[in-house]
Formats: structure tokens, sequence, C-alpha cells
């Protein structure tokens, strides 16, 4: 359990509704990942999705993502259904992510990576970049001023020329974090950010969650396993088990709910 | 010790995002230039301009187009002599078809058509990847050779089958010569590599290196893969047309469409990979091995041998050093030439210290 | 003659050449089953053994013993292959060993013809190349005797290879050794015995292909684009059945045939050059991992 992280006074209010899920149902050939789960995710939260291994988590926020393509089920974005969710559709309406087993760009250095985070904010074509017109050094200067700042939020100063390959584990992991936050993003979805981190890594990972959601008033999505990190930063909790829904409320509440903790201690059910 | 970067502070953004951010490249780089452009005009004889420079300048072009589809948003693709031809009889149709053109814009213009055709070979990159990705862009290699040899037209009804490069003309004047060949040559090769230069290092490069590192990644920042790849392909096939029309226009000058042979796209490859994917100046070092094992071989035979050798000896041989070549590379550097000299220049920047 | 009995013999004529493509497809899939690295170079190593064998009849042995040298030769070769080029890039990508392998078919291919020269030479294996005089009496149709006897032969090693592989015991142990090797070693399996075998049976089959292409063309330098064909084959038929490849092998064969009898007449002909990776594109497009292969996943 990390120490109790002392979060500032709100900035943002929690607001609407800012992803509603409906029974969305996910298959495998025969593999049933997700059944009939629905939940929201309301604006300038911070909600947790918690459940044991194999529970379906990471299926969860790929279909969020589009990545993964539902059998049933609707995802509506600011209370507008969107039919045909694809990551490209994702990113454009504002929806970044990190990934569980790090999905950086291996070649490229920690500044270029976060610098492609900014696709969506770039306009200028490739013969506006071939031929260095001004769009595209504006532009250029932007998402590089951009990035930085983002550097600089997340301490990596240092490291900005080092190809991410030739990173240890937690910086990696932070870089990510930085591509994702370069987009701008509303809504923040990230795949146990702190895993295989230390205590002080996970403080810090802790602390930059919370200032991208008070400083920015970014919603965030996160799965976790560290419960101490779940109940000091959320607001809500979800919680999935063999593909099914089992507890949804603030941490206290489901802390309590007996069928979540029959499914950690492995209760049989 | 010959070398320093001590001393320079960027005071802004754009200033550290130059191509050449260091002054002593910046310099070695003016250097470079004026060389090509004003001192071996005047030194170098016909034969180091026909033969060597000309042959390694646009071969490197093509190389370089290899490079951006492989390296930089990798692709793999054995279509590159392929596109080459589309380039040469594009260039070949435009000058012959549209009265008074000048030879540059014919020449962009045939890269363009080269650009399309890559778009339309390149679909398949949306299905697959590696090898069967690789065997797809035989189809266009095949292919285009075939339409080019069977489609009179492209010939212009040549009963051999052949075209003769027309004379290049640029704003009117005649450029004949070896060295005014050489020139053109060599101001095309270095403007389009400015420019590659300019995309690999902004947005479009970052866009092809996300799709070849990890392209789910990719997507979900954005980018679209269909775009990024079609546009790799577009551009590379550029590249490879307007190297194709420079080779045969200021090079060969009599060319038939089979000359562009699988066996080139191979050695292509081979010139963006022992050269160093995913550089600028890779290709460079590429051609220059591959166009350079063939003379020293044969320069080496004809001094312990004299004239008695077996030129299909020779190119046997030739074969087998590429090939070797290829493999050592990728055992013991596979970021090829261009990193073998980057970490030349760190040692004399050390030198005579170790480390 | 009818317009049905000269499809047919154009059909046949197809499915006989799709023989031997499947032929020397098989090759690629040995090595791949066994290793999963995909070896380029098969289609030289095809050029490299028939050579070869010219070589060493030129060289006074006759042919009943040239085969055997010439097996043992392709088994150096591999050998020389797993040890010099594969075992140094263990664990790296699928794409840095197709590169390996596409140097190493230079390599083959100069090496061939440094020490062997480049004429080009005949191989006579006994086997007439005329039509079958009753078919050609019977129906009027044309069916090159040796290439009936070449897709025979093709066959019989096909099938005894398919026999070898899920029947016996040592081709469970390749199966096995190409799941995992460390796994494989540890219940006792002889890995260096496994690979021998294995880059021997590539080698023969490789030799095998040939003779019977070089018997059918001349042993020359085309017989590596030939062999390139077996590149669509192994698309269509996926990389890692042997039925696949049969059935890709007749396919692509007949598709190349009937299509350059039928189609190629209206375009100027020749199309045959194309026509296989054509039609392998189409595959890609929509079945991308092939008639029988294994269909690939990725996990996110």
């Amino acid at each position: 359990m990390t120490a109790p992280v002392q979060s500032p006074r709100r900035a943002f209010d929690i607001g609407a509704p800012i992803l509603e899920l409906e029974s969305i149902s996910l298959r495998f050939g025969g593999v049933q990942a997700l059944t009939n789960i629905s939940f929201n995710v309301l604006e300038h939260e911070v909600r947790a999705i918690i459940g044991p291994n194999g529970a379906g988590k990471s299926s969860m926020l790929n279909v969020i993502n589009g990545v993964y393509v539902p059998q049933e089920g609707t995802i509506a974005f600011r209370g507008e259904q969107v039919k045909g969710m694809k990551p490209t559709r994702a990113a454009r309406l504002g929806i970044a992510r990190t990934f569980q087993n790090i999905a950086l760009f291996r070649g490229m250095s920690v500044l270029d990576n976060i610098m492609a985070g900014r696709t969506l904010q770039s306009r200028a074509g490739f013969l506006e970049v071939a031929l260095q017109l001004p769009r595209a050094r504006r532009e250029e200067t932007a998402n590089r001023e951009a990035a930085e700042e983002i550097i600089e939020f997340l301490a990596i100063e240092h490291i900005r020329r080092t190809p991410v390959a030739r990173l240890p584990y937690g910086l990696q992991k932070r870089v990510e974090l930085g591509r994702a936050l370069a987009a701008n993003p509303k809504v923040l979805l990230l795949d146990e950010p702190m895993a295989g981190m230390n205590i002080e890594e996970k403080q810090d990972m802790c602390r930059f969650i919370l200032d991208v959601n008070d400083h920015y008033g970014t919603t965030v999505v996160l799965i976790e396993h560290d419960m101490g990190v779940v109940m000091d930063l959320s607001d809500r909790v979800v919680v999935l088990d063999y593909g099914r829904k089992i507890g949804d409320g603030t941490p206290d509440e489901v802390r309590s709910n007996q069928d979540v903790i029959n499914a950690y201690l492995g209760v049989a059910h | 010790m010959l070398f320093r970067e001590a001393g320079q502070f960027h005071t802004s953004y754009a200033q550290d995002s130059r191509l050449l951010p260091l002054r002593r490249d910046r310099i070695r780089m003016a250097i470079l230039l004026v060389a090509g452009f004003l001192v071996v005009p005047f030194i170098a004889n016909d034969y180091w301009l026909d033969a060597i420079l000309i042959p390694w300048l646009t071969l490197s072009l093509v190389a370089q187009g290899q490079n951006i589809l492989m390296g930089y948003a990798g692709q793999l693709s054995l279509g590159s002599a392929g596109f080459m031809a589309a380039g040469a009889f594009a260039c070949y149709n435009i000058i012959l078809r549209i009265d008074g053109i000048g030879f540059i814009a014919a020449v962009l213009l045939s890269g363009v058509c080269a650009a399309l055709i890559g778009i339309v070979f390149g679909l398949p990159s949306l299905r697959v990847r590696g090898l069967y990705l690789m065997v797809a862009t035989l189809a266009s290699q095949f292919f285009i050779v075939w339409a080019l040899n069977k489609i009179e037209w492209f010939t212009n009804y040549d009963p051999a089958g052949v075209i003769t490069a027309q004379h290049i003309f640029v704003l009117g004047h005649e450029f004949d010569t070896s060295v005014e060949k050489y020139l053109v040559v060599l101001g095309i090769v270095s403007v389009l590599t400015l420019l590659a230069a300019n995309m690999a290092h902004g947005s479009p490069g970052r866009a092809w290196m996300a799709v070849r590192d990890m392209d789910v990644a990719a997507e979900v920042n954005g980018l679209s893969l269909l775009r990024t790849k079609l546009q790799a392909f577009a551009i590379s096939s550029f590249y490879c047309g307007v190297g194709g029309a420079l080779y045969t226009y200021a090079y060969l000058e009599t060319v038939e469409p089979s000359a562009f042979t699988i066996h080139m796209s191979f050695l292509i490859l081979f010139m963006a990979l022992i050269g160093g994917l995913g550089t600028i100046k890779g290709p460079f070092f590429g051609a220059a091995f591959i166009l350079f094992i063939p003379i020293v071989l044969n320069v080496i035979s004809n001094e312990v041998f004299g004239n008695a050798v077996n030129l299909s000896l020779l190119s046997a041989l030739e074969q087998l050093i590429f090939g070797v070549m290829i493999i050592v590379i990728l055992i013991f550097e596979p970021l090829g030439l261009a990193r073998i000299w980057q970490l030349f220049k760190q040692r004399l920047r050390l030198w005579p210290f170790r480390h | 003659m009818s317009d049905f009995l000269f499809f047919l013999e154009v059909l046949i004529g197809g499915l006989l050449a799709g023989s031997l493509y499947a032929l020397v497809a098989l090759g690629f899939v040995l090595i791949y089953k066994a290793s999963f690295v995909f070896n380029f170079a098969q289609s030289s190593f095809v050029f490299f053994a028939a050579l070869s064998l010219c070589g060493f009849m030129e060289l006074g042995l006759p042919m009943w013993a040239a085969v055997p040298v010439a097996i043992s030769l392709m088994v150096v070769v591999g050998m020389a292959t797993e040890r010099l080029v594969l075992r140094p890039l263990v664990g790296q990508s699928e794409e840095t060993l197709l590169m390996a392998t596409i140097g190493l078919a230079f390599v083959v291919e100069g090496l061939a013809q440094a020490v062997w020269g480049v004429e080009v030479r005949t191989l006579d294996l006994g086997v007439g190349h005329h039509p079958i005089e009753w078919v050609m009496d019977r129906w009027g149709m044309l069916i090159n005797k040796f290439d009936l006897v070449a897709a025979i032969v093709a066959w019989i090693l096909v099938a005894v290879l398919a026999l070898v592989f899920s029947r016996t015991k040592v081709g469970r142990g390749l199966r096995a050794v190409a799941d995992d090797n460390s796994a494989a070693l540890s219940i006792g399996i002889p890995l260096s015995h496994i690979w021998m075998l294995v880059w021997a049976t590539a080698g023969v089959v490789a030799l095998v292909a040939g003779m019977l292409w070089g018997a059918r063309n001349g042993v020359q330098f085309a017989l590596v684009d030939l062999a390139l064909k077996a590149l669509p084959v192994l698309i269509i038929g996926g990389f890692t059945s042997v039925p696949g490849v049969v059935v890709a092998g007749l396919l692509v064969g007949a598709f190349e045939s009937v299509t350059e009898f039928y189609i190629g007449p209206l375009v100027g002909g020749g199309i045959d050059a194309w026509t296989p990776y054509a039609l392998a594109v189409v595959f890609l497009m929509f079945r991308a991992e092939g008639l029988f292969g294994e269909k690939i996943i990725r996990r996110v």
C-alpha cells in the first residue's frame, strides 16, 4: 500500500457523463471476454477499473478505444452514440491511451515519441514539410513547445534525445504517458500505468495522474491492481470479474461489496 | 580533438530542430556542396563523371526511395527497379509528346507518374506486411516490366523495343557534355535529398516510423495507416522514378524495359540495407559500396591476372561478395555503413584519447 | 481438336508444371516448419544443386554417384547456413532473418557460378521430352511425357515427406523442435541431428526439383526466377502446410497456363511472368494466411 497522496483542492468539478457504455459484450472465437457490461464515466473524474487477472479489464479499454469491436453494445461520447469506434476515430474524439505492455515507438527518441502524439494537431502536408514552408515550420515549433511542456511536467528533460528502447521500464511508462498527453486528450485511458514500478516511481506516477486530472481537467480511466492507489486516486470504481461487472461506485462502497471481496479472495461462485 | 561541439547554445526551438544543428556539420555540408558543384567539374575527367559519379548519384536517389519505404516506413519492397523503369519511360514519353517541356519539369512529372503507380501497388500493404508484402511488390516489378515491353506505345513502336534518351534541355540550354549532365544530376539529387531529409526529420518521418514500429499505437495516436502507408509508397516510388529517369538520361542513354530486372531491385535493397536503413546519408554509402566492389574487383583482377579473367567469373564473385556483406552487416552492424561512419567520427572526436 | 480437349491439354500442362512449383515450395515449407525461418535462398539452392550435379558429372562421376555427392554438398550448405547465418541472428526480427536469407541467395548463386561457370548445361534423365503417343493418337492432346513423369516424381516425394512428417517419430521430433527448441532439448531430442535432417531433406528436395526443371529447361541461371514462382505458391498455400502447397502449386500452375493460353494472345503474351504473383496478391487481400495456413493473431 502506497503512502497516501495529498491531492490539492479540485479545480474542475465532476460533470456530465462523457463516456457511456451500454451492454457491451465481446467474444474471441469461443472465449467470452466481456458480458453485458454497462457503466459510465463522468467528465473530469478519475474512474478506476479493477478486478482479478483475466477479468477483461484491458479488453474493456480496447473496446472504448476501438481496438476491439464488441459484438453487442454501444458506446456514447458526450451523449452521442459512436457507431463503429476505431482507434483513429477515438483519437479524433479526444481519447488517448497507454498500453499495458508499453507500445512506444522503439526506433525513435523520447522527444520524437511525444511529438508523434501531436499528430492530430498538425495540418501541414508532407510537401509543406519537405519544402519547409511557413505553416510547416510554425507547426513544428508549436509541436516542439507542446512536447517540451510535457517533458518538463514529467521531469524527463535529461533523456529527451535518448532512444526509448534504451530506457528503463519505469521511464518508458512515463514517456508513454507523455505521448498520450501530447494529444491534449479529453479522456485518458491508462492500462496499468504503475505495473512493475517501485514505491517512489508509483508515487511519482500518482502525482502525475492527479496533476493531469486537476490542472488540465482530463478525465482519467485507469486499470490498476494496487488497491491503495485505487482508493486514493479514484472518484469512482468499476469492478469486473470473468468479464462481468460486479461492482460500481465510490471506493468505499466497492470495498465493502461482498461480491467484490469474494472475487478477490477466490471464493467459488 | 578534431571536432568540437562545446560552446554552441541554441536559443530557440527552431534552431534546435534544424537538420544540422551543429555548426561544424553545416560547415562540412557547405564544403561538400561547394566541392561537388564548383571543384569536381574542373578536376574530374569524363570517366569519373560518367562511370562513377553520375551512376552513384542517381542510384543513391533510387536507394533513398527504397530507404524511405523500407527504412522509415518499414514496408518491405522488391519493386524498386520496376518504379525506376516507370520513371524512365514516363520521362521519355513526356519529353517526346509534350513539346518544349524542360527536362526538370519532365523528370518531376515522371516521378509523379511513378508515385501514382506506387500507390496502386502499395495497396496490399494495408492487409499484409513482411514477406507477404515483399511477394506482392514482386507482382508490381514483373507487371510493370511486362507492360512496358508489351504496350508498344511506351517505346514509341521501336522495333527493337528500346528507347533512346533525348537530349537534356534545361531552360533552353542543352546539357550535353559529361560535366553538364553531372551538374544537372547533382542539382536534382541535392534538392531531392534535402526534401527527403526535411520530411524524415519532421512529422511525415515520425508518422512513417510510428507505423513501422507499432502500428496499433500509431492508430491510437490518430495516424491513418492507409494514408501513411500509401504516402510512403507514393513518395518512395517518386524517388525511384526520378532516379530511374536520371539513370537513363544521364547514364545509360539507351535502355529497354527488361534492363530493370529483379536483380536490380535486389541491388537497390542491398544499397539501402548496407548503407544504413533509416538514415538519409545511408543510401549514398550503400550505393557507393555496390558500385565500388565491381570496380575494385576489376582493378585487382587486371593487376593480378592481366586481361585473362573471365567476366562472368567476376560478376559471380561480385554477387558472392554482396551476399556475404549483407549477412555480415546484419550480424555485426545492422545499422549499416552510416552507423560505422558515425562511430568513426565519435572516435575521431575523442582522439587521441580512447574514451 | 475440340475446344474442350484443348482446354484440357492446357490445363493438364499447367497442373504438371504446378506440381514442380509445389516441389520447390516444399523445400521452403520444410525449413519453415522446423525453424520458423523463411529461407529465401531455397530457390537458389535449387539452382546450386542442379548445377553442382552437372559439375560433378562433368568431372567424371556417373549420375548414380554424382547424386549422393550433390546431396552431401547440399547438407554441408545447409549446415553452414545454420551455423554461420541463422545462429548468429537468433532472436532477431523476422525481417532481419528474411534479409539474411536474401543475402544467402546471392552467396549461393555467386558461389555456384564462380565454381561451375555460367554455361547452360543440359541434363538427360533418360525420359524423352516428347508428347505421349497414345494420348496424341487417341485424343489429339499434347501431353509431354517428361512433364508427366516429373509431376509423378514430385507427387511421390511430397507424399513420402508428408507421411514422414506426420506419422514417424522423426516427424514428431521435427515439429517439437519447431515449436520450442529448449523444450525439445529438455526431453532429449538431439537438436543438431534434427537440423541436419531438415537441411538434408530440403537439399534433396532442391536437388530433385533442380534436376527435373533443369532437364526440362536447361540448367541455367533462369532456373532461379522459375523457382521464385514458388513464392506465390507459398502465399496461397500457407507456409506451414504441405497439402497446402500441393493444392496451391496445382492452382498456380493451372492458372498460369490457362490465362497465358486464353488471355495471353489478347494482350501480347508472356503474362505468365506475373500472373502467379497477381493471383497471390488477390489471395492476400482476401485470405492473408493462405488456403491452409494458420491465422495470424496479434495480441495487443
